[in-house]
């Protein structure tokens, strides 16, 4: 196990270097000069040079490569080309933000979704497997945008509950957690609906291959009850790929919330990301990418762990 | 664990929400604005678009101003007022500009205003071997400073500019915002906080800068020891609101006072609804610059009949539901130099195949027309491009559409209409001179925004004549001259005019739309009573 995380920590490094060079090569191929975004339309070709060189662009594209990967070892992420502040004062803030957002749909993910799937099995075929499945489809299939249009139109239009949009109460910011859940409740819930119907199909479908198994057969006429066969013995077998989904979830929530982010103008990274890479912003989008490759890692690092404490089979063969 | 989800999500929310704290002090009079974007750099010389500049102007002025308290249908050219120049005066000969800088403002930061204040100032936007020189300060504010050979404070209040040749646009050049602001900042927040004055702005204007949470909001108080009328607000604070959706929900839940840029097909039912609308008609022309290398557009009977096809009253009425106005001219109403020739740009489709016929393309032609999908003031880009594919699909031209994102477009835009027959801008200026910006053989792509490559050596002798007149009147009837040959020779398609809709809360009082593309909010009040 602990070969495992060591190995996984090593390659790490390795990924994040190749997030870096991949996301880098792919900057000088959007078309776009910052220096014209700085100036705008009325903008002569000389300003434009005059920009570039304060911007240090006009030097090759090696150059800057290796003098922003020199500055990423000293811990300098740089300074955003386009907003002229320090990456990591724009980018961590931000990122927190998403975090929350993130964090939160994955609570409902985990408290709705797994439950969903067990009673859907438990009921296979049954009036509330049926209903649910039906509601967990669409709830997959239904574009988060009009799906964050509607929950505005009925919960903050019709019904007053909740605000719009935005993360905090401008009039009064700083008003404190509950203030700020008001504001995070249909992010959430938008943020929520895919992964959430994934989790629960998943979760549904590995209960019933569980519970299809010759050994829970062989519990059943040994004559141990269905609820200790269930929570004992089939969901210690299940939860190894149930947490693989719920692991690979929350890597879509965190690339996936940009949608939610733009429908209730919740200041969050992956809007940020979105305007940095049309603005080729080169160190803001760096150092975006670099913040969720980095968590993506850690997250399937957790996941791999969890799942290796869950399933003794997959931690022999990693130190076989 | 979920328990244990939930305790750590709020405990993050409390500190990922709570911003810096402060912002807007929680009484009715803080009016805050749903804005169309986050604003670009609080660093009024630096930062570009007029979303940044409406907010940059509450802080910020430069020498001379706009009067924007007074309508769109009650001045279609907005006048200039003395700003921090108290008055100034023109030498006979147009080289020498004498400004009396007013004695009783004080920046923000409690530094006192003089001529070496804004000498300093002019210096960061002009003056390639002064400390406080920034190349995107004097990339924005190029067009301003461009004729300027000596800056000069002869005494405390007194500044005087001297020319390398007459330059009749200037004093409106100063009073731009948008691309080329030149708000006066305090020298002392400049000296200390050298590049990062953008997150400490300190200017002299009605508002002060209180925070900023990037894509949260933007608050400014009142300022209470302004030179001017003090505001009747307490405060203003500019949230982004990207999604147009979002914009009309925000204002419906009273979230926010005021939306800008509302969707066009929302607008009605926004006004049915009771929401207040405002309109003018600011110095903003939707158009189509022609590539003048492709082989069809370097014809101006081509370029005439394109003109004479395009059906604007239709786009503006049924497209754009009443938010612009069809474009009669090259330059819109809100400029001196405007001269209606509907002859040219009313819809006559018979001509326009005349036209065509007359060059022996009665069959009609393949041509292609890149337009950005969004963007600053662009209004609704990629419907309008279409609305125009129709159109000249009437007398059998047949047109490409290429899209971009703004900021990609923006790039290829600079670079020159290269291998496609049209590309779409919408800008303006309230000063004639906007006309030289874009049609001048100076200023062809990538040198400048003459993206058509547009070259016709009258035009430009006329001018020229226009520009360097001595003063602004004297100059008006020969941009009057221009215009009427850029429009004779098709030199671009100016399709509409943006009226600028804004959605007020209806406890809004006092918001006026003059014919600028920014606000005054000096005498906007909110009336929770009436």
């Amino acid at each position: 196990m602990a070969l495992m995380i060591a190995r996984r920590l090593g390659s790490t490094v390795f990924v994040l270097f190749g997030v870096v060079l991949i996301v880098f090569l792919l900057l000088q191929l959007v078309p776009g000069d910052p220096a014209r975004t700085i100036l705008g339309a009325g903008a002569t070709e000389d300003a434009v040079e005059a920009v570039r060189r304060e911007l240090g662009l006009d030097q090759s594209v090696a150059v800057q490569f290796f003098s922003y990967l020199g500055g990423l070892l000293t811990g300098d992420f740089g300074r955003s080309l386009t907003i002229n502040q320090p990456v990591l004062d724009i980018i961590l803030p931000r990122f927190q933000n998403t975090l929350v957002l993130s964090f939160a749909a994955l609570v409902l993910c985990i408290a709705i979704g797994v439950p969903l799937g067990i009673i859907a099995a438990r009921k296979q075929y049954g009036i509330f497997d049926r209903v649910s499945m039906f509601v967990s489809l669409a709830g997959a299939s239904v574009p988060v945008y009009w799906l964050g249009l509607m929950l505005i139109g009925i919960f903050s239009l019709q019904l007053g509950w909740f605000p719009t949009s935005g993360m905090t109460n401008p009039r009064s910011p700083g008003g404190g957690v509950t203030d700020n859940l008001v504001y995070l409740v249909l992010p959430a819930i938008a943020a929520a609906s895919v992964p959430l119907a994934v989790i629960a199909r998943m979760t549904r479908s590995v209960i019933v291959d569980t519970m299809e198994q010759d050994y829970i057969r062989t519990l059943r006429a040994s004559g141990i009850p269905e609820r200790s066969i269930l929570w004992k013995h089939c969901l210690r077998n299940a939860l190894p790929p149930i947490v693989t989904v719920i692991g690979l979830q929350i890597g879509y929530l965190l690339g996936g919330v940009i949608f939610v982010e733009v429908v209730f103008s919740w200041p969050g990274l992956g809007y940020q990301l979105y305007t940095s890479i049309t603005q080729n912003d080169m160190p803001l989008v760096q150092a975006g990418v670099l913040f969720i490759a980095l968590v993506f890692v850690i997250v399937n690092l957790l996941t791999d762990t969890a799942v290796g404490l869950l399933d003794p089979r997959t931690r022999r063969k990693v130190t076989a | 664990m979920v328990a244990a989800g939930l305790a750590v999500t709020l405990a993050l929310a409390a500190c990922g929400g709570g911003g810096g704290g402060g912002g807007g002090n929680g009484d009715d009079q803080t009016l805050i604005i749903g804005i169309e974007s986050e604003a670009d750099v609080l660093d009024p010389q630096a930062a570009g678009g007029w979303v940044t500049w409406r907010i940059n102007s509450q802080m910020y002025e430069p020498l001379v101003m706009h009067d924007l308290q007074t309508p769109s249908d009650e001045a279609a050219v907005p006048e200039l007022r003395p700003g921090l120049a108290e008055s100034w005066e023109i030498s006979d000969d147009g080289l020498e500009y004498t400004f009396e800088i007013r004695e009783d403002v004080t920046f923000h930061d409690g530094t006192d205003l003089d001529a070496e204040a804004v000498e300093y100032n002019i210096r960061r936007m002009w003056d390639e071997s002064s400390p406080q020189y920034s190349a995107t300060a004097a990339g924005q504010t190029n067009f301003v400073w461009q004729f300027v050979d000596e800056v000069e404070s002869v005494d405390e209040h007194t500044l005087v500019v001297r020319m390398n040749q007459p330059f009749s646009p200037f004093l409106r050049m100063l009073a731009q915002g948008g691309n080329g602001s030149t708000g006066i900042i305090s020298p002392t927040a400049l000296e200390e906080h050298g590049e990062d004055i953008a997150e400490h702005p300190s200017g002299t204007g009605p508002f002060v800068f209180e925070e900023r949470v990037r894509g949260e909001r933007i608050a400014l108080a009142r300022n209470d020891d302004y030179w001017g009328e003090v505001p009747d607000l307490d405060g203003v604070i500019f949230v982004p609101i990207p999604d147009p959706a979002g914009r009309s929900a925000a204002i419906r839940s009273g979230e926010v006072d005021v939306i800008a840029v509302p969707s066009p097909d929302s607008v009605e039912q926004l006004v049915d609804e009771g929401f207040q609308l405002s309109d003018g008609q600011p110095p903003h022309v939707w158009y189509l610059s022609f590539n003048m290398e492709d082989e069809y557009m370097a014809i101006p009977e081509v370029r005439q009949a394109i003109n004479l096809a395009i059906d604007r009253e239709g786009m503006a009425t049924n497209l754009l539901r009443g938010t612009a106005e069809p474009a009669y001219d090259i330059q819109a109403p809100a400029n001196d130099a405007y001269v209606e020739r509907t002859d040219a740009y009313g819809r006559d489709l018979d001509r326009a195949r005349e036209l065509l016929a007359e060059v022996g393309l009665e069959d009609g032609f393949s041509t292609s027309i890149a337009t950005s999908v969004d963007g600053s003031g662009q209004i609704v880009p990629a419907p309008m491009a279409e609305f125009i594919q129709q159109n000249l699909a009437e007398v059998n031209i047949d047109v490409q559409i290429q899209t971009m994102e703004w900021i990609s477009y923006l790039g290829r835009w600079g670079e020159g209409a290269g291998d496609v027959g049209m590309m779409q801008m919408s800008w303006g200026m309230d000063t004639p001179y906007w006309l030289y910006i874009v049609t001048s053989a100076d200023m062809i792509a990538p040198n400048g925004p003459n993206t058509g490559y547009y070259d016709n050596p009258q035009l430009d002798a006329v001018m020229q004549r226009a520009i360097t007149a001595p003063t602004e009147e004297e100059a008006v009837e020969f941009w009057q001259q221009a215009n009427q040959i850029a429009t004779d020779d098709a030199a671009l398609a100016p399709i509409v005019n943006d009226r600028a809709p804004y959605i007020l809360a209806p406890h809004v009082e006092g918001w006026v739309s003059a014919s600028q593309e920014w606000y005054d909010l000096t005498g906007v009040s909110l009336d929770f009573e009436g």
